[in-house]
């Protein structure tokens, strides 16, 4: 099973420290000493605030990626139980973007790489686990009420262990009460 | 490369956050920040402390560093060498003295990067070698207030509990306070606290997440703050729910407080405040039905023109329940800059020496007169906020003030009334600027003396709990800089008043053992124990400092009593009109900070928020005018106008518009109320104006013209622009809240 990280929203803030590190994450090590206008800046979660709730929107990591299904540049594949984009082959045809039920992907402009008519590069962009950064997931690293976490099989199978316990306890409750 | 770690306190906010910084010595430069498990922090960091320190190595994002000391010359600022400003500098402030009086002169300390020593020796600098109490900081647009107001209640003008208390409260009453964008690490523990079970009761205008898990949610109008929780006190007094044993042996003023909250019903209060009787009943049997009730307050209760009142008004709710003395009880004014409990602490204050000893008590002025060897002046000085009447209000030359001093503040981005301001600098004979960064109020000084930053220099900061922490140099400063207490220390020599030490430990011993309730803070114990929360009166190690004040219910007062105090709620100056009908508010947001020198030129706080910033306004309102969230808009009103973006938002009321003040294009100091002062505390009425928002037709030309004069304004600031001017910002605003 894919891994993917939750959100809790009792816990968030919408403080996006987790943004903030994402984007840092993702725009290399030179980030805070070279030129601040050569790099993208490009966080691949994204903050939603509605009257109740505050919480970030990240990409599910579905296991039968919509977006998988529309790309039609094979940009989109499932390594080591995470849902990749590959920046460099997507042609920025939005069909991803568009397919994903949850809005997790949205189009972003690369700043140093350029088209051959001298524009700069448009393409999609998603979470992908922190996928090569040491330490990752950024965000769920260092967000500071612990409002996120990785959510990988085994913890799925926990939570669904908790709840048929729960669910017979209620029965049982209700039985001889 | 070996990495060397160094522990320091963040240089972002009040909640006075431990970082650990890996330095490569060789390369002096910043390899990584972490969090450091800090008594506030515990081991978490917002994304200003993790991701807001590089402007230390200067990218040029909005201001270039100050690198060299200027002064003006034929209109232009030129570079000169240390000898001649300082020189220069002098003889120009003597001139004026001679000329005029030392009262001609005014003198700002820094809430910020300098420190409480550098703070210890400005007013030194104002008081013995100029003569003068005309000594003030921004404490007065922020918590002036807070300060005047728990001085009379409690006698102690400062958070009465700790930070890492708050979670174990039972009951939280949080007004006018924004703690998830103005203190993300003070939110955590209310949100702990809300895990462990506390009712929240949240008093704000608009739904902050504060209000979002809150158990109550008063909804109020702005400007209504007194008739709110003179109402609970009533409810309080009438059905009650009082602690008369508490008020009997420990408080005095009851009988004639008693008789003025008589009159604000629940019922006649929400005829002022809006928010329904039977909800002001609900929180103030909720705030009374615990003795671990908690008041948070920010400045939503201090930027008004009635402030004071409503801060002991949020005393006596916690005098007449007896909420006072215990952990995880009493009153938090949480302070907003990482220094500006400091600042107060070292008496950079026009009626306080440091310690909050009087400059009217005869035994305080005997004590400092010996400590530093000079007559010194017994006389209140001007508060910052009416710098402008003092200059363009005065006629005669002999009363008015002709030089400004002003050391790491930005008063021609900060305070209201922007205009006015910058008339008034223009009007003042000699202007004076010591900071690290280009600002505006540059623009208008006639020398420029350029300090060390936060991470060049060592010192002691207080964070908003009376916490003193060390703050360490992490880097070696670049430039011809010097430590601010050292520019000092130099210029009051060159007056003729001698200041000269070697190291702000000097500085510190001096100081503390001046002021009672720090004498015992050594920096051996700093070291030791990482933070001590004053009162801490003894330099043995057994005094580890005062986790909450007025233990036993015994107040600072020199009786050991309270002091009820009430009055009538009086509107704020400006009501909404037909020509601008919506009410206008200025507020906070988490990934920038004060006039943004600091965060502007961090390529990641850039990177999330750039120019021209929001205006949060409701659904409703933004349907009526035609604009769309994302849009650019005109703010105006008869003061003056900006630009910004709309942001329509369900968090906002109808009627009611928010924004930022850091901005340049989106400066909305252009339109706030510079008059409106508080009667007490000065401060201004930042909360609360009327506006009108127009829609602007052509939004290419305003997205160009957005372009140019952010360009512009960023090569005043001696940014050399190369290539498109670009703006930051993370994209996708029709998912942006309103925070």
């Amino acid at each position: 099973m894919n891994r993917y990280v939750k959100a809790n929203p009792e816990l968030c803030m919408g403080c996006r420290t987790c943004l903030a590190g994402c984007a840092v994450a993702h725009a290399g090590e030179n980030f805070f000493y070279g030129d601040p206008d050569s790099f993208d800046f490009n966080p691949k979660l994204h903050m939603v605030k509605t009257l109740k709730l505050s919480t970030p929107i990240h990409c599910k990591h579905c296991e039968s990626p919509a977006c998988m299904a529309a790309c039609i540049n094979g940009c989109i594949t499932i390594q080591n139980g995470v849902v990749l984009l590959d920046q460099e082959e997507c042609i920025g045809c939005k069909a991803c973007m568009t397919a994903c039920p949850f809005g997790a992907i949205d189009m972003v402009t690369l700043t140093e790489v350029r088209l051959d008519s001298g524009e700069p590069k448009i393409v999609a962009n998603k979470c992908d686990l922190c996928h090569g950064i040491e330490g990752g997931p950024v965000c769920v690293d260092v967000c500071l009420t612990g409002a996120l976490t990785l959510v990988e099989e085994e913890d799925l199978n926990d939570m669904l262990e908790r709840r048929r316990v729960e669910a017979a306890r209620a029965l049982d409750a209700a039985i001889f009460e | 490369m070996a990495l060397k770690e160094i522990q320091t306190t963040c240089a972002y906010c009040g909640a006075g956050c431990q970082i650990i910084f890996q330095v490569d010595e060789a390369a002096n430069k910043i390899v990584k920040a972490t969090p450091a498990k800090g008594r506030t922090n515990e081991g978490t960091l917002c994304l200003k402390g993790r991701y807001g320190w590089d402007y230390l190595n200067d990218p040029g994002i909005l201001t270039k560093r100050l690198k060299n000391p200027m002064i003006r010359k034929n209109g232009e600022l030129v570079e000169v060498s240390w000898e001649e400003a300082i020189a220069f500098t002098a003889e120009n402030l003597n001139r004026i003295k001679a000329k005029y009086g030392p009262d001609s002169i005014m003198v700002t300390g820094c809430a910020r990067g300098p420190g409480n020593e550098a703070n210890y020796i400005v007013q030194k600098f104002a008081r013995a070698c100029i003569g003068t109490n005309n000594i003030d900081h921004c404490a007065r647009v922020c918590h002036g207030p807070s300060v005047a107001g728990l001085l009379y209640s409690l006698g102690e003008g400062a958070m009465s509990l700790g930070v890492h208390e708050i979670e174990d409260a039972e009951v939280i009453f949080n007004i006018g306070y924004n703690s998830a964008e103005s203190h993300p690490i003070v939110h955590r523990r209310l949100i702990k606290a809300k895990q462990k079970g506390a009712t929240i009761i949240c008093a704000d205008p608009r739904v902050i997440e504060t209000a979002k898990m809150a158990d109550l949610h008063l909804q109020l109008k702005g400007g209504g703050n007194l008739a709110l929780v003179n109402a609970m006190a009533n409810v309080m007094y009438t059905e009650g729910l009082m602690d008369e044993n508490f008020i009997a042996e420990h408080t005095e003023g009851f009988a004639e407080f008693a008789e003025v909250i008589q009159k604000y019903t629940p019922e006649f209060a929400e005829t002022i405040c809006k928010v329904p009787a039977e909800d002001i009943r609900k929180a103030a049997r909720i705030y009374a039905g615990s003795k671990h009730s908690v008041i948070l307050w920010g400045m939503g209760v201090t930027q008004f023109g009635q402030a004071v009142d409503v801060v002991k008004g949020c005393a006596n709710l916690a005098m007449m329940t007896g909420n006072f003395g215990r952990w995880a009880t009493g009153v938090g004014p949480v302070r907003g800059q990482n220094n500006v409990q400091g600042a107060c602490d070292m008496g950079v204050l026009p009626n306080n020496y440091p310690g909050y000893q009087p400059v009217t008590s005869p035994e305080a002025k005997a004590k400092f007169e010996k400590a530093w060897g000079v007559e010194l002046s017994d006389k209140v000085g001007i508060q910052l906020t009416r710098v402008p009447q003092h200059v363009l209000g005065i006629e005669d030359p002999e009363k008015k003030l002709h030089a400004y001093y002003i050391f790491g503040e930005d008063p021609g981005q900060s305070d209201p009334h922007l205009e006015e301001l910058r008339e008034t600098l223009d009007e003042l004979d000699f202007v004076v600027v010591q900071d690290i960064f280009m600002n505006k109020t540059i623009q208008h000084a006639d020398v420029v003396l350029p300090g060390t930053a936060w991470g060049e220099h060592d010192g002691v900061y207080t964070c908003c709990d009376r916490g003193f922490q060390r703050i360490r140099k992490v880097l070696e400063p670049t430039g011809n800089v010097k430590p601010d207490w050292q520019i000092l220390c130099e210029l009051s020599t060159a007056m003729g008043y001698p200041m000269s030490y070697n190291n702000t430990e000097e500085i510190w011993n001096e100081l503390i053992d001046l002021c009672p309730n720090f004498a015992g803070a050594t920096y051996e114990k700093l070291d030791k124990l990482g933070c001590i929360q004053w009162p801490c009166r003894d330099k043995s190690m057994e005094d580890k400092g005062t986790s909450f004040l007025h233990k036993d219910g015994v107040f600072a007062h020199p009786n050991g009593k309270g002091k009820f105090y009430a009055t009538e709620w009086r509107p704020p100056i400006e009501k909404e009109s037909e020509e601008y009908p919506l009410s206008f508010c200025t507020v906070r947001e988490v990934g920038h900070y004060s006039v943004r020198t600091m965060s502007g030129n961090c390529r990641a706080l850039r990177g999330m928020e750039d120019e021209p910033g929001w205006i949060q306004m409701s659904i409703e309102d933004c349907k009526a005018l035609g604009i769309k969230t994302g849009e650019l808009v005109k703010v105006i009103n008869e003061r003056g106008w900006c630009m910004t973006r709309a942001l329509a938002t369900e968090r906002v009321a109808k009627g009611a518009t928010y924004m930022t003040y850091q901005w340049w294009i989106g400066a909305c100091n252009e339109l706030t109320v510079g008059a409106n002062l508080d009667p007490i505390a000065g401060t201004p009425e930042f909360k609360y104006c009327s506006c009108r928002v127009e829609k602007i037709a052509d939004q290419a030309w305003a997205e160009k013209y957005l372009l140019t004069e952010y360009r512009e304004l960023r090569e005043k600031m001696g940014v050399k622009c190369i290539g498109e001017q670009k703006v930051g910002g993370v994209k996708a605003p029709a998912v942006k809240g309103g925070n």
